[in-house]
């Protein structure tokens, strides 16, 4: 192992912190009230979206009720403040936990499913939790949901106003991107990459694949938790339709439409189809439909994604042994089985 | 007792939809592999048809039959233009199919607004047979649907395309080899089970009210049949279609109403977690897919 390999990994995450530092510097040009919320909404999802790279780019396998476990979050964030006082930096670790127990429950019946089943059962718990949400009276506050009250501080400072909480959200993206990438250079990322390519194999080198699958999982519930509590102390206001299977079907096209393998997949779906409206001057329908074609035509032509397409184009352009590279870092088949 | 019999004609006529909307899920899948969420927005298109048309001062049957027709077009076209290129990686269809999820609630919505529809019920008569009124709409329904399964029975299992077919979702290489052209199966497939998407959408606008959403809850609903019966299983299919259909006439009759939906979802996820290829048996999808 000589150093340029081991600075090859660092060098990967480069540009993603550079984007996310400029990103940071933003307020400095007094954007509108407009930008700052939707640039936390978007960076609120990139963070749900890194997990679900990790579940999908690297282990192979799609969620549809992701929107469920950001839900169980955010629920468990404005319960533990209205029936515990819990402020929002106790609720972030407890609600992540929820949010990666949830995911355990759910994973451990829908994984031993397996195969094409694992997406469905997703998609019907997350219709569930919708369901009990919306059937569990005061409690969870039936179809109008919960308010979560309480400001926002670090520090001492209060960050409730919009361009400390943008900037603290920033922060969150980073953590959560190191983390992804992280995961993504380790050899449990080795690990799990192992059972996309080949579950079979990987079982026969004696990888539990179960076991991974599921912690997986469970590791992309904890990115899921964390986006959720920021989402409830964001929004003030959750309601179960916010964490149906709809919700779940944006996630699964943002990380998609970005490309869920390379550390730059989610923050790209995330911002783009936040700002797509906005850039091309769509209404909410309109601009849903661009997605569905945008998603459509993202699998069709670039399987990797927005983001992988263009590395794999630019990479295309130098022949030779950065093809290789390319080949490796971006295997084409998005979708082996 | 007549609230009984009343609730079985209504899960009854609930089932029909569904079990149209599972036999197309589950031969599309046990075909190509591919798990078409879209389908449900098929048969929300096909009550949209039937709306348009029944506005436009035509029959009900008339509009039936141009549901059925504009429907099954849309699943040809569809399939040619789309899911053709998607049967190498059957993940890659099913994510194509969100996206049509999107376009196709969106587009309907941008053009005919999001509010609810509805038709003047096609069959007004009401019968009253011992205390028990039987809407006969639903019994129209229920009908219908007996004979258009029991007609795809007939052509699966008696014609030999239908045998071709059975060979197809065996078997898809083998079948190839023997001279079936199972890509044009595929294209039929998805032809047939876009039609009868169609006229369960056109049925499902004669029984309630639709919405562009509606196709959402449904298809979950004829997946959550589908996989109870066994992925690729017909039989499976309408006999689970039948389980759930009851089961949700009983619970809306005797006082669970608000938890109607999650019936299909709890027992779809208990019967895949204690028999994963369903209650009668299916495939896995085809082969050469793994």
């Amino acid at each position: 192992m000589n150093a340029g390999s081991a600075l090859k990994p660092l060098r990967s995450l480069l540009p993603v912190l550079v984007i996310l530092a400029l990103i940071a510097l933003v307020p400095l040009f007094s954007p509108s009230n407009r930008f700052l919320s939707l640039a936390i909404s978007a960076g609120i999802n990139v963070i749900a979206l890194y997990g679900l790279s990790v579940l999908f780019g690297q282990t192979g396998i799609l969620s549809m009720g992701h929107a469920a476990l950001v839900g169980v979050s955010a629920y468990a964030a404005a319960i533990l403040a209205r029936d515990f006082g819990v402020g929002f930096w106790v609720a972030l670790p407890v609600a992540a936990v929820a949010s990666a127990i949830f995911a355990m429950i759910v994973g451990v019946p829908s994984l031993r499913v397996g195969g094409h089943h694992f997406v469905i059962m997703t998609f019907a718990f997350g219709q569930l939790l919708a369901i009990v949400l919306t059937n569990g009276g005061d409690y969870t506050g039936a179809a109008t949901g919960l308010d979560i009250a309480g400001p926002v501080t670090l520090f001492g400072a209060d960050v409730t106003e919009l361009t400390r909480y943008y900037l603290m959200v920033v922060a969150f993206v980073t953590v959560a991107a190191v983390a992804s990438w992280a995961i993504i250079h380790s050899s449990y990322g080795r690990t799990l990459r192992a059972i996309r390519e080949n579950e079979k194999l990987a079982a026969s080198l004696g990888i539990n694949v179960g076991r991974h699958k599921i912690g997986a999982f469970v590791v992309s519930g904890v990115f899921a938790g964390v986006s959720g509590v920021l989402l409830a102390y964001f929004l003030g206001h959750i309601s179960p339709s916010q964490f149906s299977s709809f919700p779940s079907i944006y996630l699964a096209l943002m990380v998609m439409i970005g490309g869920a393998r390379l550390i730059e997949g989610p923050l790209a779906g995330g911002i783009l189809v936040a700002f797509l409206p906005e850039v091309l001057n769509l209404d909410p329908v309109q601009s849903r439909i661009v997605y569905g074609i945008c998603l459509i035509a993202v699998i069709m032509l670039l399987p990797d994604g927005l983001i992988g397409g263009i590395v794999r184009a630019l990479r295309g352009l130098f022949a030779g042994k950065a093809k290789q590279e390319a080949e490796r870092d971006a295997a084409p088949s998005e979708a082996r089985r | 007792m007549d609230i009984f019999i009343q609730q079985i004609l209504n899960g009854l006529s609930i089932a029909s939809v569904i079990t149209l909307i599972a036999i197309g899920v589950t031969l599309i899948f046990g075909l190509t592999g591919i798990i078409n969420f879209a389908h449900g927005e098929f048969l929300m298109i096909g009550g949209i048809v039937t709306w348009l048309a029944v506005s436009a001062g035509l029959g009900f049957p008339i509009a039936v039959m141009l549901s059925i027709l504009a429907v099954g077009l849309m699943g040809y076209v569809l399939e040619r233009g789309l899911f053709r290129f998607t049967l190498e990686r059957p993940t890659n269809g099913f994510i194509v199919s969100l996206g049509l999820i999107v376009v196709l609630q969106h587009v309907v919505v941008l053009f005919w607004n999001p509010n609810q529809k509805s038709i003047p019920r096609p069959l007004t008569t009401v019968w009253e047979i011992a205390g028990v009124r039987i809407a006969s709409v639903r019994v129209m329904v229920i009908l219908i649907t007996i004979a258009v399964v029991a007609l795809s029975f007939r052509m699966i299992t008696a014609s030999r395309y239908g045998r071709a077919l059975r060979a197809s979702v065996e078997d898809r290489d083998t079948a190839a080899l023997m001279g079936i052209p199972v890509r044009r199966y595929i294209t039929g497939v998805f032809v047939l089970g876009s039609a009868l998407a169609g006229l369960g959408g056109a049925l499902l606008i004669a029984l309630f009210p639709i919405t562009p959403f509606t196709g959402g809850t449904m298809v979950m609903k004829g997946f959550a049949v589908a996989l109870i019966g066994g992925l690729g299983n017909i039989y499976g299919a309408v006999a689970a279609g039948l389980i759930l259909g009851i089961v949700e006439g009983f619970s809306a009759g005797y006082g669970f109403s608000q938890w109607t939906d999650a019936y299909s979802f709890v027992l779809m996820i208990l019967v895949l977690i204690v028999r994963p290829h369903g209650l009668f048996g299916g495939t896995s999808g085809p082969r050469m897919a793994s």
